[in-house]
């Protein structure tokens, strides 16, 4: 028996405001919850030219205080709400979000557009913010085996132009070095309405939480279009290698990434698909190659960012080999996987299912994403994608048919134009304590 | 440049709109004859379905003979069933659209798939496949064992894991609970037979709950789960008897060295309460107003006011027969002493004065609403659900939480604060560079001091 595709459709309402925030809603009244998130295009790829980890230190300053509510009142405010809130940066974009029982959605966007009115901070607050950050940076990444492997590691291996190769997290002396001044010039210049998506989810009818979006938001004058750091790389022409040492860790580590094709081309929907051949789990090829039959890897899988970049991005794989093995045998290993697709494409046997689990993992994004406590938290992510990189929400319901309808033919093609060693970078995090920290 | 409009802005926040009803979702709960109890639960705005198999045995039963037993014998479950090879199991699953995950905690083992509704038959049959006729191939054993022996080696390396370990051998001692994960020997001494005797022993119908959430009709789903899972036959064991854990007298410092670390894990904690207790819905507020929330008064003092850690938090951990309170940071190397101090000090704050009323509203609010938050996707659901099941608790506890939280008041919070954050005899765990914290650590109390492999330095 072979069921029928079911086929989700997505309610999606979206608008402009005079100022230029965009504004989307996707109503769904099962349960009385809203999620809110207001997207801004900055993200750490654009920070300005040697000031590595701004983007993000100032996503931190975004919680420290605005005009009417000062700092801890966004938290305490959506707290008491019955409400989460978080900040994230990316490369191309910086979030801040809420989930809220519905009765709140006001006060999320009364808070929401407050801070897009004005921050109101000072150098306490950024000397606070910049002692947190550091501790983060120490957390996650320093005392961490493994920690900042590979998205930290990767970049400055496999691209050659500043804002695709820099520390996204920042030198400490780039912190320690940003002033009070920078920070509004930095909100200035970025987070003007016109450079913003408003999104609203869940418990809400559509056309109340437009005229809301327009009462709180829409006398926020809109500001010059921000420049845009050009994030164009020069042509890539020999193999990239670097290595890292891996201070705490006792296995070797490889991670190895593929330049993908730009986005919403032909070629970037096979990648894509390629991308679910080769990773997403056990069964695919990569962990089956190198975990299940050669068993020269204790884990070894891989992802590509492809939804929410707007630039240079890597599908990339990463490899945990056993001690006895060397990282350049490793390797070889794994080219005998890319190989394999070079010459004999992927079967429709083959195809069928990872388009099934791409369809599946698809829709367990967009209603979750965020851990569990987050409704929707992915369905707001790519709605706000969409929106800022190609112009339509609406995407949200017809990308995944351009993915399902990917042949085996583009695929080998995919492979044989992008999997190839003048479009890659590998970086070997290598212990320093043969055998481990004892 | 102007803006379109000239209405001046709004300097307060709005008030809240009236709440609406959440409308809890309707639960079947069955159990068949076998003794397996079922519970399905509608949410259909996105088409997959999530099912959990669980079985009330984890690695708490084989803590003092066989580590990480129930660990070690979830993992080599998936790799092969009578008729289906480990390369056929992935295969099938991806087929469905589906993710699998096989894992053992202290009390539970579980078998949990989550996929596309319009496969929720062949992922159900599968997960029966596995719990029933798991083979346990010799190569595919020895190949996971390996895998588990590096992820040791890697979790050893971890500032977390060695502090939470430490501190669960500290507040448990002789009671099962203490063993948080085998050696690398013990792990290389498993034999294949004690995985199949576990599974036999422990993998049964009678006491295991099967929670399904998502986009099915229950009663059809209801028919297909008699079929699949209805013909299974086996009695539960009874769980052993546990020595009971020590009584902490005064605080103790527990030193692992982490040399040349730039960071110090501070982790302290006491023994405090299960799920069934009566305190229960006082002490997750009293967590939730110390250090359980962003707003916490945790988070305020060491994050936003002294800046001494990105990362502070408090939480009541609830296993079956015990519970315990925990508070945590990674701190920078100069203020463990500072952090220590504060966090008492939090801790007896808590302890003394009672909370303002804005406070304590803010608090109750915080907890009803994220608790509807909770219960809004798919896996979230099923989390509440597995609590409330798993734990037995009473059938009416997602109705009734929120109210019972809006019914607390200072006094149970202090009274909650009072006999469950053991301020005078918290022990202490921290992990880190000896040379530049060892002083710190000192003043709080006697420290000893373990390498990363667990034994006394």
């Amino acid at each position: 028996m072979n069921p029928s595709p079911q086929k989700l459709h997505i309610p999606v309402e979206h608008t402009k405001l005079a100022n230029g925030l965009r504004v989307v809603a996707s109503p769904d009244r099962s349960a009385p919850v809203v999620t809110v998130g207001v997207y801004y295009q900055i993200g750490f790829r654009l920070e300005p030219h040697g000031r590595s980890g701004f983007a993000h230190l100032f996503e931190h300053m975004m919680f420290q205080g605005s005009e009417n509510a000062g700092k801890m009142e966004h938290i305490r405010l959506i707290n008491s709400s019955g409400g989460l809130l978080n900040g994230t940066t990316n490369y191309d974009i910086t979030n801040y979000f809420e989930a809220v029982p519905s009765n709140a959605l006001e006060r999320v966007l009364w808070l929401e557009a407050d801070r897009m009115r004005a921050l109101k901070v000072d150098d306490e607050n950024l000397r606070n913010q910049r002692d947190v950050v550091k501790e983060e940076v120490r957390v996650n990444v320093m005392s961490q085996p493994y920690g900042g492997f590979p998205w930290l590691d990767l970049p400055p291996v496999a691209f050659r132009n500043w804002p695709n190769a820099h520390n996204f997290y920042g030198d400490f002396a780039d912190l320690d070095a940003a002033t009070l001044a920078d920070v509004q010039q930095f909100f200035r210049t970025y987070y003007a309405p016109n450079n913003a998506v408003l999104l609203m989810l869940g418990d809400l009818d559509p056309s109340e939480a437009f005229s809301f979006a327009k009462r709180y938001f829409e006398d926020i004058p809109p500001g010059a279009p921000p420049p845009r750091a050009d994030v164009t790389e020069p042509p890539q022409t020999e193999e990239r290698r670097g290595e890292v040492e891996e201070r705490l860790g006792p296995l070797p580590a490889i991670a190895i990434g593929y330049t993908l094709p730009r986005r919403e081309t032909e070629d970037w929907y096979a990648a894509g698909i390629l991308d679910r051949v080769l990773h997403g789990g056990r069964a695919g090829r990569v962990y089956r190659k190198l975990v299940l039959e050669e068993q020269i890897a204790v884990d070894a899988d891989g992802h590509a960012e492809i939804f929410d970049t707007n630039g240079p991005t890597q599908m990339v794989t990463r490899i945990f080999h056993k001690p006895e093995f060397t990282s350049e045998g490793t390797v070889a290993v794994y080219d005998e996987v890319i190989e394999e697709i070079h010459r004999k494409g992927v079967a429709p046997e083959e195809l069928d299912p990872v388009k099934v689990k791409f369809r599946s993992d698809y829709y367990s994004m967009l209603e979750g994403g965020m851990g569990s406590y987050m409704p929707r938290f992915g369905l707001m992510h790519y709605l706000a994608c969409f929106t800022l990189f190609d112009g339509d929400p609406d995407r949200v319901n017809t990308i995944l048919d351009g993915f399902l309808a990917v042949t085996p033919k583009q695929v080998q093609a995919a492979a044989q134009k992008y999997l190839v060693p003048h479009n890659r970078a590998v970086l070997v995090r290598r212990p320093v304590k043969v055998g481990g920290a004892q | 440049m102007t803006s379109a409009t000239s209405v001046s802005h709004q300097s307060s926040p709005p008030a809240l709109a009236p709440e609406r009803p959440v409308a809890w979702p309707k639960r079947t709960v069955r159990t068949l004859a076998n003794g397996l109890q079922v519970v399905l639960a509608e949410s259909r705005t996105f088409p997959r379905i999530s099912a959990h198999l669980y079985f009330r045995s984890g690695n708490a039963v084989v803590a003092h003979s066989i580590p990480g037993l129930a660990e070690m014998t979830s993992a080599v479950i998936r790799t092969g069933t009578a008729s289906r090879s480990s390369r056929q199991i992935e295969e099938d699953l991806r087929r469905m659209g589906a993710g699998l995950g096989t894992h053992a905690g202290a009390d539970t083992s579980a078998i949990s798939a989550a996929g596309l509704a319009e496969f929720s038959g062949g992922i159900l049959e599968l997960i029966a496949d596995l719990a029933r006729n798991a083979s346990f191939p010799e190569d595919e054993f020895e190949r996971e064992r390996r895998q588990r022996h590096e992820e040791l080696r890697i979790e050893r390396t971890t500032p977390g894991f060695l502090a939470s370990e430490r501190l669960r051998r500290v507040l448990f001692g002789p009671h099962p609970y203490a063993v948080v994960a085998p050696t690398t020997e013990q792990v290389a001494a498993y034999r294949r037979e004690e995985l199949v005797e576990y599974y036999r022993r422990h993998y049964v119908p009678s006491d295991a709950l099967l929670i399904v959430v998502g986009d099915f009709s229950a009663d059809s789903m209801l028919g297909q789960i008699e079929k699949i899972f209805g013909e299974w036959k086996a009695p539960q064991p009874e769980p052993p008897e546990s020595p009971a854990p020590p009584k902490a007298s005064g605080r103790r410092v527990h030193l692992v060295r982490m040399p040349g670390n730039v960071q110090t894990q501070v982790l302290i904690g006491n023994l405090a309460i299960t799920r069934r207790d009566p305190d229960w819905y006082r002490i997750v507020l009293a967590n939730s107003i110390y250090g359980g929330a962003f707003h916490s008064r945790l988070v305020m003092n060491i994050r936003e006011q002294k800046g001494y850690t990105y990362s502070p938090r408090s939480g009541i951990n609830a296993l079956r027969q015990y519970g315990y309170f925990t508070v945590s940071a990674a701190v920078r190397n100069e203020v463990v002493a500072a952090t220590l101090t504060e966090m008492f000090y939090e801790m007896d704050r808590m302890r003394s004065i009672p909370v303002a009323a804005e406070e304590l509203d803010s608090a109750r609010n915080y907890l009803t609403g994220v608790f509807s938050l909770g219960v809004a996707t798919q896996e979230g659901l099923l989390g509440q659900l597995s609590t409330v099941y798993l734990d037995r608790l009473p059938e009416s506890y997602l109705e009734t939480y929120r109210e019972r939280i809006r019914a607390l008041t200072a006094d149970d919070v202090l009274a909650a604060a009072r006999r469950h954050f053991d301020s005078a005899n918290a022990q202490i765990v921290v992990v880190g560079d000896r040379e530049q914290i060892a002083d710190q650590a000192a003043l709080f109390g006697p420290v000893t001091e373990y390498d990363a492999q667990g034994n006394v330095a």
